[in-house]
């Protein structure tokens, strides 16, 4: 499977210190939110009323439970930073290849930025403009991300749009009867 | 004698037409994205979630089973001719099947990994069909305390068979709980963390938490690929198979022998009742008893078909078994069983101990399809499409996940016609991505999330009607034997499991 790939090295230079990553950095931020869920939790009442749980009992339970799994798993991060030697570069599960594991920000690699940012601007578009005009713009941009740029072969990538763009119509409106947004409908 | 005539009345449910294709359609589908390394058959059921607010349950049903039975036997193709297994659960018959097929029995190897498929599935299937209306008859038995207790065992069971990263199973599972309890509560009208957001008041569906967890992130993690194809076409060439090949040779199935079948398909059956095991765990199981108890071990891992037969029977008839607890106690023990769930839920369906009873009708035709695609399908899917397995499964990455991208989106739409859903969908997808790059386990994120509230309902009423006293899961039978069996399983599967330095085993 494609996220049971084997770990490579990523691109530091060998005399860099090994820094803290996705490892400490996702336990992290799930205690941050954690945190803001216990403290919801806590608004809600207190946990036990004449004997009986109350709404907030479950979610203060659960929430301490993450927080001590997070910690744990913070603690085992840095550990294991601090475990590794100086000179030997860190093997951040976030590097999933060669290619990928070269540019990411805030942990993310540059092809899932992309899907993001069109994912996100598809879902705008989808009310605004309605089903084709949006599922065909995303769908030929999406090709061009996963099928390596506009340039190579955008004959069979615009077809490769119209096909999907009306397969999903026919799918949804017509099978399935789904009413989809359209641009004459808005 | 109502119950027979019900199961067979499944059979010729399956007569219909418009459901006989389904089967078939989920099929070819089940086999394509369990071929196609990368996807699997739960990120097929999961794209078929939407399109179930439009089809009749029995049908739904009927697609699922078939897509989870093809799913799991077709990741023996990749794994076979070109050594990259198109599912997890055909990880050990790769280690027999790529080894023959450099001997040139490529085909060979095919054959006996459709055959233990076909025997291990439809044995399961069978088991199903009888043991799932005793497991019911049980299941009356268990009362609010032994419900708690029997979710937190599945819920632990889940967590600690995560080899070595049992905090992170911990984390997905309890981040799943969390995600679960927003919205109305469960035993009073009060709304939770909607952070004064009405539509979060219904709380999180089921929908965009699953396609954005097997979808969307499954585009974020492909996005970095450079590879034109999902298989490379240099392969397909140098892995050419003959229909006639496919046939294994009598003398090989007798040296198997009908009792490794057997034996095969009754572990796989067992493994799949368990929760959070799954068919990777059936195949690694079997492969390992059939190693031991073979009179030739010494040929396991150069390419011996006992070992695909194991893997490939046990892993076919785990499917059987993990619908015993979501059917009976209304627990799914895997992804895919929990996805099956979701369909019942939208049709307003809820498992439990009398649904095997009063919904058989309705259910009867998913065992007919598990049973018929298993004996039929498979075989009669290796034969007329055999040949033409890679040329299939080699399918150009920007069409497969454009269409996939527009499937998972527009069908979160499906459910309220709203975007809302499919943002949703993309948040969770993002969350899903980060977890997998970690190694979080994001099946237990899933079973967190769907047994979550009746851990929490079942703990507050067990706890009302006893005042209060926690005692109640020490005092009531039915509450002591689960727990009981939790400590027996944490002990095999934690205290007396081989050390590893993973995160979450036992301290040095």
């Amino acid at each position: 499977m494609s996220s049971e790939r084997s770990f490579k090295p990523s691109s530091h230079p060998s005399s860099r210190r090994p820094t803290l990553g996705g490892e400490f950095f996702v336990p992290a931020v799930l205690a941050l939110i954690t945190l803001v869920y216990l403290i919801s939790a806590i608004q809600l009442g207190p946990p036990m009323k004449a004997g009986n749980m109350t709404a907030s009992f479950f979610p203060i339970a659960t929430a301490i439970l993450m927080l001590v799994a997070l910690i744990c798993a913070m603690v085992h991060a840095l550990r294991g930073k601090a475990k590794a030697p100086a000179t030997e570069p860190t093997t951040d599960a976030d590097s999933t290849d060669g290619e990928s594991a070269s540019r990411q920000y805030l942990g993310l690699t540059l092809g899932a930025i992309g899907v993001i940012v069109l994912t996100a601007g598809y879902l705008l578009a989808f009310d605004l403009i309605g089903y084709f005009v949006a599922t065909f713009v995303y769908v030929l941009l999406l090709c061009c991300l996963f099928g390596g740029g506009f340039r190579d072969k955008w004959p069979t990538k615009l077809i490769a749009a119209v096909a999907i763009t009306l397969a999903g119509y026919l799918l949804f409106e017509v099978v399935f009867q789904v009413r989809l947004p359209t641009l004459w409908s808005q | 004698m109502d119950a027979i005539s019900g199961l067979l009345g499944g059979f010729a449910a399956l007569a219909n037409p418009e459901t006989l294709l389904y089967m078939i359609g989920g099929f070819l589908v089940g086999t394509f994205f369990g071929a196609v390394p990368g996807l699997t058959s739960v990120l097929a059921i999961a794209l078929l979630l939407p399109l179930t607010y439009s089809l009749d349950v029995t049908t739904a049903l009927v697609a699922c089973a078939s897509i989870f039975m093809a799913g799991m036997c077709s990741g023996s193709i990749t794994a076979t001719t070109i050594n990259i297994p198109g599912a997890p659960s055909s990880m050990m018959t790769a280690l027999e099947g790529y080894p023959m097929q450099q001997r040139g029995e490529g085909a060979k190897a095919l054959g006996h990994a459709a055959l233990g498929s076909m025997i291990g599935g439809s044995l399961g299937a069978l088991l199903l069909m009888v043991m799932a209306p005793l497991a019911a008859d049980v299941a009356l038995l268990i009362r609010t305390p032994g419900k708690f207790s029997l979710i937190a065992f599945a819920l632990i069971v889940i967590i600690i068979s995560q080899r070595g990263s049992i905090t992170k199973g911990m984390i997905a599972t309890l981040f799943g709980v969390m995600i679960a309890t927003i919205g109305i509560d469960v035993v009073q009208p009060l709304a939770r963390f909607t952070f004064g957001t009405s539509a979060l008041v219904q709380g999180i569906d089921m929908m965009p938490l699953i396609i954005g967890t097997f979808a969307i992130s499954e585009l974020l993690v492909q996005a970095d690929s450079r590879n034109s194809r999902t298989v490379d076409p240099g392969m397909i060439k140098a892995a050419k198979v003959r229909r006639r090949d496919f046939i294994p040779p009598l003398s090989e199935v007798r040296e198997i022998g009908a009792l490794r079948y057997l034996k095969s398909a009754a572990i796989g059956y067992a493994v799949g009742i368990l929760p959070g095991a799954g068919g990777s765990m059936a195949a690694f199981v079997s492969y390992a008893e059939s190693m031991r108890s073979s009179k030739h071990p010494e040929r396991y891992g150069k390419g011996n078909p006992e070992g695909i037969a194991a893997a490939e029977c046990a892993n076919n008839s785990m499917c059987g078994g993990a619908f015993v607890p979501m059917l009976t106690f209304g627990i799914p023990g895997d992804p895919t069983t929990a996805i099956v769930l979701g369909v019942l839920v939208i049709n307003g369906l809820q498992p439990g101990p009398q649904f095997m009873t009063q919904q058989l009708d309705l259910i009867a035709p998913m065992f007919a399809s598990l049973f018929v695609s298993a004996l039929i399908l498979i075989p009669l899917t290796l034969y007329l499409l055999g040949p033409y397995f890679l040329k299939i499964v080699s399918i150009r990455r920007d069409v497969l996940y454009s269409s996939i991208a527009i499937v998972a989106l527009v069908g979160s739409y499906v459910a309220t016609y709203s975007t809302f859903q499919m943002a949703l969908a993309l948040v969770f997808g993002v969350l899903a991505y980060f977890l997998r790059k970690q190694k979080y386990p994001t099946v237990c994120l899933l079973l967190g999330f769907v047994l979550g509230p009746s851990l929490e309902e079942y703990c507050r009423r067990a706890l009302s009607i006893n005042d209060g006293n926690p005692m109640i899961f020490f005092t009531s039978p039915d509450s002591l034997f689960f727990i009981a069996l939790t400590a027996v399983f944490f002990y095999f599967m934690v205290i007396r499991k081989p050390r590893d330095n993973g995160l979450g085993t036992r301290p040095a």
